[in-house]
């Protein structure tokens, strides 16, 4: 009976004694789900456009905010090494399709998903013999991002946004929003979208199938800065960034692989209701930690009634 | 046929020349690997630590030509501070070592039992299992100058001011990794918050979530604890920072672990983390002789700029020089060069640290005496808090011990049910 009341009962009590407390688990909840999303963004990205699960995506967020912030320790201004590595992770996306995929192209989907591994440990060595594997702060201050903090006392508590998660929720609904629009209202865009649903038809219109993956590797590559950026300034740019990829499986597998609004989603879902059970159930009932598998067993329990995911497409195979 | 005689015997007197000119140069040696990770998530702490153990051998190199007369191979296989990997590293360099360095608490339980069979010394300075302190049933592992337990004790020493018991009523939130390092202080803050009257709460922080500990520190905030204590590593010690400037929780009531206490961590920080305080066995020490021995014979050191200063970097040296001192009392003892596992296994029993000592190997204010002994593989030579100022670590209490009354029961019920659970382990009998 104890148990029956804590689960249902002292929850919703705690909630409704600390309002403001509640506020801010959902405040966090929605910066955890969007960076969720921005990571998850990478992936499907990629795979809409080439069927391929790019494994080095976590290792790309590293790779890109280290080599803004080795730039910048260079005495190269904020801005002008954002520019750079920009440049770089477009030479990144030439490389990749010319040396990995092009070679590939035709080759069973596992193949291509283990070349990936292979770029991932590439990139790992070079940007450990290039940049080393300290610590290192990332440029917010140079780069604009306000550092401090807004202060609320809804219900006479405490409810505090940090400025740099602000800029980080508008900077990934601005991202978001601009990607739609690329991908809706552009010819690369559009081709890209093709060549996503039907290569074969694609390629027979005459769409480039290596401009367009030199293309979402290249935007792949602009949202690992991004993200690299937005993690990078809440705990320093170090190769332990690339752990945060882990975080974007099960929101793949709950958004579906190949829909950018199953990201979104399933990023915010996971972000909130993540941090919801973790601080109401997670902590009280299970000594905490819940954090760690509860985005799987949620993202497994929407596989059981939609294997293709909330968003996914159904696949319907003819033999 | 004469032809080939002639360039047989030429090539034989070649290969002769050749290795005896290999053996002058090269001499005898003794290799000490490090199964050491200065690649993946913990590498940013795990780098300058790396650094100086690498540097105190290749200067006692240079200056004395290694220790005793034998050249120090000094060899790092890289873990990433995998368990698994930990292990292959172990199987791969046990072969000429005289001595397994693990450098982690996953890999040190996963070796413990090897070590027995392999009768290879396993040296864990400051971390791995806190009953490896009994000698009798750890033969092989030594956790000198201080174990987790040591580290514990000594916290709430520094917090409660000496008296524990001021402490009734007070809540304390252990924020620890979610890996073996970080659970081994509970059953000691366990026994001591039911002893004496404090709330005990341990918060775990998941390899995934080290960087977003927003859960972790929303927690912190509404249970409101008189003091945090942080087991943390790598990438978790900088987040956990951040996220406690972020929730406005008062610097000087969260204390870390000697592993909690890095300078690169803190400096992305600055002032906002300025109050800060961890425990370390040893104390930063700027202008300690062994530093300037280093920067005049170690012309290819792999430290940054100013990372010699570094609390960690200090700390490698600290390590490597309490190795080189076992096989220094190993040589005496045993009246050779090159000493055996066997041997060297002796010479880390019998570390006679004196303060004299310290002064003469160039390490005064670095590291407090100690001596080891057969029961007493871990020397407790107990430790200073260190305050971060906003720049550097300050050494801010006077030198701190353990309360060994407190450790010492559990420390023999720990190892005895951990012989019973590895039954048969092989223990041995102390004198005294």
């Amino acid at each position: 009976m104890e148990l029956l009341y804590k689960i249902f009962i002292a929850p919703f009590q705690d909630m409704a004694a600390a309002p403001d407390f509640l506020m801010q688990v959902l405040w966090e909840g929605l910066v955890s789900g969007v960076l969720y999303a921005l990571i998850a963004l990478g992936f499907v990205l990629i795979f809409r456009s080439s069927r391929i699960f790019n494994f080095a995506q976590g290792i790309m967020v590293v790779f890109a905010a280290l080599t803004l912030v080795g730039f910048h320790a260079m005495g190269i201004p904020a801005y002008v090494s954002v520019a750079l590595t920009l440049v770089v992770m477009f030479g990144l996306a030439v490389g990749i399709e010319r040396v990995v995929l092009r070679p590939l192209v035709g080759q069973p989907d596992i193949i291509l998903f283990m070349a990936t591994i292979g770029i991932t440990l590439f990139l790992i060595g070079s940007g450990e013999l290039i940049f080393g594997g300290e610590n290192k702060r990332m440029i917010t201050e140079e780069l604009g991002i306000p550092t401090g903090a807004f202060e609320f006392n809804p219900f006479d508590g405490l409810l505090l946004l940090e400025q740099k998660d602000v800029t980080a929720v508008i900077g990934a609904v601005a991202l978001v929003i601009g990607l739609l629009l690329f991908l809706n209202k552009t010819r690369m865009g559009r081709a890209i979208r093709a060549l996503g649903d039907d290569s074969q038809a694609a390629l027979s219109v005459g769409i480039s199938q290596r401009t367009v993956w030199v293309m979402v590797w290249f935007i792949a590559g602009v949202i690992a800065l991004v993200t690299g950026i937005v993690w990078g300034a809440r705990a320093g740019v170090s190769f332990a960034l690339e752990v945060i990829a882990y975080k974007a499986l099960p929101v793949l597998m709950l958004g579906g692989l190949e829909s950018i609004t199953g990201a979104i989603v399933g990023g915010l879902m996971i972000g909130m209701m993540e941090k919801l059970f973790e601080i109401y159930w997670g902590q009280p009932l299970l000594g905490g930690g819940t954090e760690s598998w509860f985005a799987f067993v949620l993202a497994l329990l929407v596989l059981l009634f939609r294997p293709q995911g909330l968003f996914g497409e159904k696949i319907i195979e003819r033999v | 046929m004469k032809t080939f005689a002639k360039w047989t015997a030429a090539a034989a007197v070649a290969l002769g020349t050749a290795s005896a000119v290999y053996a002058e140069g090269h001499g005898a040696s003794m290799n000490v690997p490090n199964l050491s990770y200065r690649t993946g998530p913990f590498a940013a702490t795990g780098i300058p630590i790396m650094n100086g153990q690498a540097d105190y051998f290749a200067m006692l190199n240079a200056r004395d030509g290694g220790i005793g007369g034998a050249m120090i191979d000094y060899e790092e296989c890289e873990t990433g501070y995998s368990t698994e990997k930990g292990v292959e590293c172990y199987e791969a360099t046990k072969a000429d070592a005289i001595v397994t360095q693990p450098w982690s608490t996953g890999i040190t339980l996963q070796v413990l039992p090897k070590t027995n069979v392999d009768e290879m010394p396993l040296l864990a300075p400051g971390y791995g299992f806190s009953p490896m302190a009994d000698g009798e049933v750890f033969q092989w592992a030594f956790n000198m100058p201080g174990s987790y337990w040591d580290a514990a004790s000594m916290i709430l020493q520094e917090i409660s001011g000496g008296d524990l018991s001021s402490l009734s009523g007070q809540k304390i939130v252990l924020l620890h990794l979610d890996h073996p390092y970080g659970k081994e202080p509970i059953p000691f803050y366990e026994a001591m918050a039911a002893e004496h009257g404090f709330e005990f709460l341990p918060i775990p922080v998941g390899l995934s979530e080290m960087q977003n500990q927003s859960a972790q520190w929303l927690q912190i905030r509404r249970e409101r604890p008189d003091y945090v204590i942080m087991w943390g590593w790598g990438a978790m010690n900088a987040g956990a920072l951040t996220e406690a400037i972020k929730t406005r929780y008062p610097m000087d009531q969260f204390i870390g672990v000697w592993w909690s206490g890095h300078n690169g961590d803190l400096e992305a920080l600055g002032e906002d983390a300025a109050g800060y305080r961890a425990i370390s066995y040893n104390a930063p020490n700027p202008d300690a002789p062994v530093l300037a021995a280093i920067r005049e014979h170690v012309s290819d050191s792999q430290a940054g700029e100013g990372e010699m200063d570094w609390v960690f970097y200090q700390r490698g040296l600290v390590i490597s020089m309490l190795l080189a001192e076992g096989i220094t009392a190993a040589q005496a003892e045993y009246d050779t060069a090159v000493v055996s596992p066997q041997q060297l296994r002796w010479g880390l029993e019998n570390i006679n640290l004196t303060q004299e000592r310290i002064d003469e190997l160039g390490f005064t204010g670095m590291i407090a005496p100690f001596s080891t002994s057969c029961a007493d593989h871990t020397g407790h030579s107990g430790g200073w808090m260190i305050r971060w100022d906003g720049s550097t670590f300050q050494v801010d209490s006077d030198h701190l011990m353990a309360d060994q009354s407190a450790i010492a029961p559990l420390v023999e019920a720990a190892a005895a049910e951990y012989a019973e659970a590895n039954a048969p382990w092989p223990t041995q009998e102390c004198d005294g």
